[in-house]
């Protein structure tokens, strides 16, 4: 008898045989659903994760490089960073004119608080002191009035450039240019309004507002630390950039030669590798869970195909005498486990699926299942089945045709 | 010859015990004959009838089937025989429940590799032999008993085996349904097919042109169906 007819009478057997038992099917089924959902919906969530960090970094701009005494990434003792020596604007000005790959650079302090107009306040916004040449590093859209200039910064003129969010909730329904606003309690003078700029990791990036450097030191004091931002002209330069960069800096701050630098270059694919840690983690434990979900779901078919063996003595004693191998036997049985486990992955993926888009619609996650995950659920799903029918139906076949066809 | 069988012998340990299930056994059977197999219970009958129909190996002697060497085959090749050459006929019909009585007759074609419509026809056929063409799409519990063990012959005789062996057909029938099945048999015989009957019942091997009486695992007789039924020797007790 050909392999051909042992895998069609298995698989006839296996499908009759999941019909007459609706019940205990669907039952063994939800097992391994669970499982493969569990996984799915994980993935998903991580999927969507990445997608929207690739975006994030993105706004970053890959060809940026940010010069700062903090790293972004702390590892270490805080107290050896804050100790080191602050930039000046001294160093921005070193960098410009010693740089042979940056096309902008500018300075940039931060700091939180408050913005207001009248009855009107917004807490927590982010104030950036920087110069003109922050539009460019930024990559941003300034859709109403105009960005800082030169002369708002020597002249420390108190104007400011409103992000998307400080703008709408300050001024709904009204034009903001040439209305003044208070930051920490001093008026400044609306000159212009940016374009929506997302999120950045935690970073709402539409809830800040750009004043000139200069204005920021003079109102928030000079002791601040400072980060100078440099775009450079092709990604591909960036290594050289950044070397020409620390060579620039080290002889600046008077670095001894064998002396680490006491300074970091920034740059975004550091986050993304701090990232890409983070939610490796969270794949693994995932995956763990996930996996021993599928593990219980594993069990729970070899019991119940154990069962089934059970049940059916006579009939794989009735099937042996009228001609059937063992392997005849071992193919029916582990195609019934695998159908189960392979149902129970449709079932499952279905729900991961709707899980993950659930999850997408009312939270800011944005979940996204690629094809090949929920093939890859189905098979896996239907692997579980076969290497847990395995031992269910090794027993099947080693039944002695003699005492099956006893077996009351 | 169709059947040869020299000095089968068959022992089980069975708690650390042994037990001469045969202790040598031989007799020939010709094609076409029709021989019962009688005993007490424990007189090793079922354990010849396991042997004669490859379910079980001998654990010494040869067994002749059909001009093979069947004591010698491994488990596969031993399917196969059992496919080809052999008709099972069970006292418990043993018919698969779930199956309607046309699948049930199709099995053994399956596990011979034949196409769906083969299958369905040669079933039919086999079907209509014994007089259940109007049944066959009941499932066994649909069924009376002398109807599934009819079922159970076409399945039998579907496959066209060089040989049937039955086991107690009427065991479990009243007596005018297994009278039935007698003369079933006796129509099998007359149209040419070889047949062992394993019986415990005088009266059923006295039907038989042949019989063999096995006692404690050794024939003691082997003659005519009626003499050795009902025969003068004290084993002889129904």
């Amino acid at each position: 008898m050909s392999a051909r007819v042992d895998l069609v009478e298995g698989g006839r057997i296996a499908l009759f045989s999941l019909r007459a038992n609706r019940l205990r099917t669907v039952l063994t089924t939800v097992g391994i659903g669970i499982g493969v959902a569990t996984l799915l919906a994980i993935v998903g969530i991580i999927q969507g994760l990445n997608t929207s960090f690739d975006a994030q970094l993105a706004n970053i701009g890959a060809n940026n490089l940010f010069v700062s005494k903090w790293p972004w990434v702390i590892k270490g003792d805080w107290w050896e960073f804050r100790n080191r020596k602050d930039f000046t604007l001294e160093d921005v000005e070193l960098v410009r004119a010693q740089s042979t790959y940056a096309t902008a650079v500018a300075p940039m302090s931060g700091r939180s608080s408050d913005v207001a107009h009248g009855p009107e306040q917004v807490s927590n916004v982010r104030i950036n002191g920087t110069t003109r040449e922050y539009l460019t590093i930024g990559g941003l859209d300034v859709v109403q009035g105009r960005f800082l200039t030169d002369a708002d910064n020597e002249t420390i003129a108190a104007v400011a450039v409103l992000g998307a969010d400080v703008a709408g909730s300050l001024f709904p329904g009204i034009d903001p240019l040439g209305r003044s606003v208070r930051i920490d309690g001093r008026p400044f003078r609306v000159v212009g309004v940016l374009g929506r700029e997302g999120k950045l990791l935690d970073n709402n990036l539409d809830l800040q507002v750009l004043v000139p450097f200069k204005t920021f030191r003079a109102l928030f004091g000079k002791g601040r630390s400072l980060t100078i931002a440099v775009s450079i002209t092709r990604l591909e330069d960036l290594a050289l950039a950044e070397d020409q960069l620390v060579g620039i800096l080290r002889r600046a701050r008077g670095t001894p030669p064998d002396a680490p630098e006491d300074f970091s270059i920034n740059k975004p694919d550091q986050l993304a590798s701090t990232y890409e840690q983070l939610t490796g983690a969270l794949y693994g434990v995932a995956t763990g869970i996930g996996l021993i979900t599928l593990l219980v779901g594993g069990i729970g078919i070899m019991n119940i195909m154990l069962v089934s063996v059970r049940e059916r003595t006579r009939e794989i004693g009735v099937r042996r005498a009228l001609g059937a191998r063992k392997r005849t036997i071992v193919l029916q049985f582990l195609m019934e486990a695998s159908a189960v486990s392979a149902f129970g992955g449709a079932l499952g993926t279905a729900v991961g699926l709707a899980g993950a888009k659930i999850v997408s619609e009312i939270s800011p996650l944005a979940a996204a299942v690629q094809p090949l995950t929920v093939a890859g659920g189905v098979g896996f799903a239907g692997m579980v089945g076969l290497l847990f029918g395995i031992w269910p139906a090794a027993r099947a076949a080693n039944l002695d045709p003699v005492e099956a066809l006893r077996y009351e | 010859m169709l059947i040869s069988v020299e000095d089968i012998t068959r022992t089980y340990v069975v708690g650390g015990e042994t037990v001469h299930a045969l202790r040598g056994v031989s007799f020939t059977l010709d094609k076409g004959q029709w021989v019962a197999i009688v005993g007490q219970s424990g007189s090793g009958k079922s354990t010849m009838m396991n042997v004669l129909g490859c379910l079980d190996t001998p654990s010494g002697g040869r067994y002749m089937l059909n001009g093979q060497d069947v004591s010698r085959m491994s488990d596969d090749q031993l399917a196969g025989v059992r496919n080809r050459e052999i008709g099972f006929i069970f006292q418990t019909f043993q018919l698969l429940p779930r199956e309607t009585a046309l699948a049930n007759v199709e099995l053994p074609l399956v596990y011979r590799g034949l196409r769906p419509k083969e299958r369905r026809e040669r079933a039919r056929a086999a079907l209509d032999k014994v007089g259940l063409t109007p049944r066959i799409h009941h499932r066994p519990n649909e069924l009376s008993g002398g109807q599934r063990q009819r079922v159970a012959i076409a399945r039998a005789l579907v496959a066209e085996p060089s040989l049937l062996l039955a086991d107690e057909p009427t065991g479990n029938l009243d007596s005018a349904t297994g009278e039935e099945i007698i003369r079933l048999f006796e129509q099998l015989h007359h149209a040419g097919h070889t047949i062992i009957l394993v019986t415990h019942e005088p009266k059923l091997a006295a039907r038989c042109p042949r019989a063999i009486r096995l006692s404690d695992g050794r024939i003691v007789d082997d003659g005519r169906g009626e003499a050795v039924a009902f025969g003068s020797r004290r084993e002889a007790v129904g």
